[in-house]
């Protein structure tokens, strides 16, 4: 298997963000790196979908908290490891997602992506009615006065082990979509997004590689939702509002969704600037409107986003560099 | 043999295709017939994007009862009006897109797309993005793609517009030569009736989603009606 360069950059990266991330951050900063991890695991998912489909999500946060909701749920209910509650939280949002999918798949463009923001509009109202498992009673697990811990792996007890357990996540997430992209149903996926006549004069079975993808990329929601669930132990209806699907996309569209990196600027952005603005004692939401800027900015002159652009400095191939 | 029987395609109130009917048995045949006369509509039938009334039947599959990925797994191959290169992939992995999909060892795929780029001339580019080729490379690996993984039917939409001369010359004589490769019968869609008149031994003409003539190229060209739908006179019909 062969590793271009952006993809040696990021293995590098990932390699020091491991070891060298959890050291430097503390307190409050180690949550918000682990829940940025944690959304760049959402937003590859969305960002794959729409650069190598060109297929529009607008429920990826939303499908976060399915991730996250099962994972709490099953934390709760049953004494199984951290790791079981993961991966059963993950394997529900990835079929949820695929199933979300049947009736998308005959939609493309802008009726696919108003059908994804309706799912997402359901999402947030249902999270707002029902709440997220806290150890509570019955199905909806939810007590009004207690909150029972939220077990972590045994490899991440403490925020800081958290953090790089998430961040191996989060680098096993991105080896996955690579791996998808440079197999069959890379290659499936790209006549898709060349046309979906083109797809079916080749052979490719559309429906199943469509609502893969789907599946891949509720996949990737919901292990960052579960991630977050670790990292928080709780978790609130109003972190996973419509209208933070739509501005993760946004956003995913300003980082540059071909790319790993884009991935990475996405959740930076998302997570990492409203805090720190907070931090400057600028109120927050002022980063809304540098986001909208950005995103006027990605729309008009970069298409590939920040990342195309910071790996253009870098190489004259880089608009053909398919990593 | 490729046996269309009646087809007829409504869209509405407009008859696109009006039981047309015929059977091509030469290596190469053409369709050909001024704009909207229903030739890429007769090419949709056989691929299964439309669905018609009729039959199409290839060396005896009734190919009406395959969905269109199947089409394309028992033999169907077919190329578009805008030529359709993923401009992600390279030129080779555009091939493997197809061969991907069907049966057979990863030795015997990768020995018959070596196959495929080479009769197109393509070896060179094959490492090639699809975003950086020309308008003639996206030409000839779109042919590469069609005669990937030993079709028994490939049919061409217009495979030489937007190309010079000389391209449509060379063009030409590769799928003339398509035959000499394996089982594949050829179907080509053409608006140059000098390639179609080179390459084609039978040609079958459409005027308003009708036949107005089927046969032996040269037989169909020197046909009143023929050239009355081409140059617009009107034929006094006895």
């Amino acid at each position: 298997m062969q590793i271009t360069r952006s993809g040696l950059v990021g293995l590098i990266l990932a390699a020091l963000a491991i070891l060298v991330l959890p050291m430097l951050a503390g307190g409050q900063w180690l949550k918000i790196f682990t829940s940025t991890t944690a959304f760049a695991l959402a937003a590859m998912g969305a960002g794959f979908m729409y650069a190598r489909l060109g297929m529009v999500s607008l429920a990826q946060v939303g499908l976060m908290g399915i991730g996250g909701w099962v994972t709490l749920r099953l934390n709760h209910a049953f004494n199984l490891p951290f790791e079981a509650n993961l991966l059963i939280g993950a394997a529900m949002t990835s079929v949820l997602g695929m199933i979300l999918a049947l009736p998308a798949l005959r939609m493309r463009g802008l009726y696919l992506a108003l059908i994804t923001l309706m799912v997402a509009g359901g999402l947030e109202i249902i999270f707002t009615a029902y709440q997220f498992p806290n150890g509570g009673d019955g199905f909806w697990g939810v007590g009004t006065s207690f909150s029972a811990t939220m077990r972590r792996p045994f490899l991440g007890q403490t925020d800081a082990g958290f953090l790089r357990y998430a961040l191996v996540v989060a680098l096993l997430g991105f080896l996955l979509i690579e791996g998808h992209r440079r197999s069959a149903s890379g290659r499936a996926w790209a006549l898709i997004r060349r046309s979906e006549a083109a797809a079916l004069a080749s052979g490719v079975n559309v429906t199943l590689y469509k609502t893969w993808a789907f599946g891949l990329s509720g996949l990737l929601a919901g292990l960052g939702g579960g991630v977050l669930a670790g990292s928080l132990g709780l978790l609130d209806a109003s972190t996973f509002r419509a209208s933070e699907s739509v501005l993760l996309f946004a956003l995913v569209v300003v980082g540059g969704a071909r790319f790993w990196l884009g991935a990475v600027i996405t959740a930076v952005l998302y997570r990492v600037a409203p805090g720190l603005l907070n931090n400057w004692g600028v109120d927050a939401d002022l980063a809304l409107v540098f986001f909208g800027a950005a995103l006027l900015h990605a729309v008009i002159t970069a298409p590939d986003g920040l990342a195309g652009q910071i790996f253009g400095l870098f190489s004259k191939e880089a608009a053909h560099d398919r990593a | 043999m490729i046996a269309l029987e009646s087809l007829t395609v409504r869209f509405g109130g407009l008859v696109a295709l009006d039981t047309v009917s015929a059977s091509f048995t030469a290596p190469v045949s053409g369709i050909i017939g001024p704009n909207g006369a229903g030739k890429t509509t007769t090419m949709n039938v056989i691929s299964g994007f439309l669905t018609s009334a009729g039959s199409v039947t290839v060396d005896g599959t009734d190919l009406m009862r395959l969905a269109p990925h199947q089409r394309s797994r028992w033999g169907l191959r077919r190329s578009f009006q805008r030529e359709q290169i993923a401009d992600d992939l390279t030129v080779e992995e555009n091939l493997w897109a197809i061969a991907d999909n069907l049966s057979g060892s990863r030795a015997e795929k990768r020995a018959n797309i070596a196959t495929a780029l080479e009769f197109t001339g393509i070896t060179a580019i094959r490492t090639k993005p699809g975003a950086a080729l020309n308008t003639f490379e996206r030409r000839l690996c779109d042919l590469a793609r069609c005669i990937t993984g030993d079709p028994r039917l490939i049919m061409l939409d217009e495979p030489a517009g937007g190309l010079t001369v000389e391209e449509t010359a060379r063009l030409g004589g590769l799928i003339g030569a398509i035959p000499g490769l394996g089982r594949a019968q050829v179907l080509v869609i053409d608006h140059d009736v000098d390639l179609i008149q080179r390459i084609c031994a039978e040609t079958l003409v459409l005027d308003f989603g009708r036949r107005i003539a089927f046969g032996p190229t040269a037989a169909v060209l020197a046909d009143p009606a023929v050239k009355a739908a081409y140059l617009g006179i009107e034929v006094e019909h006895a």
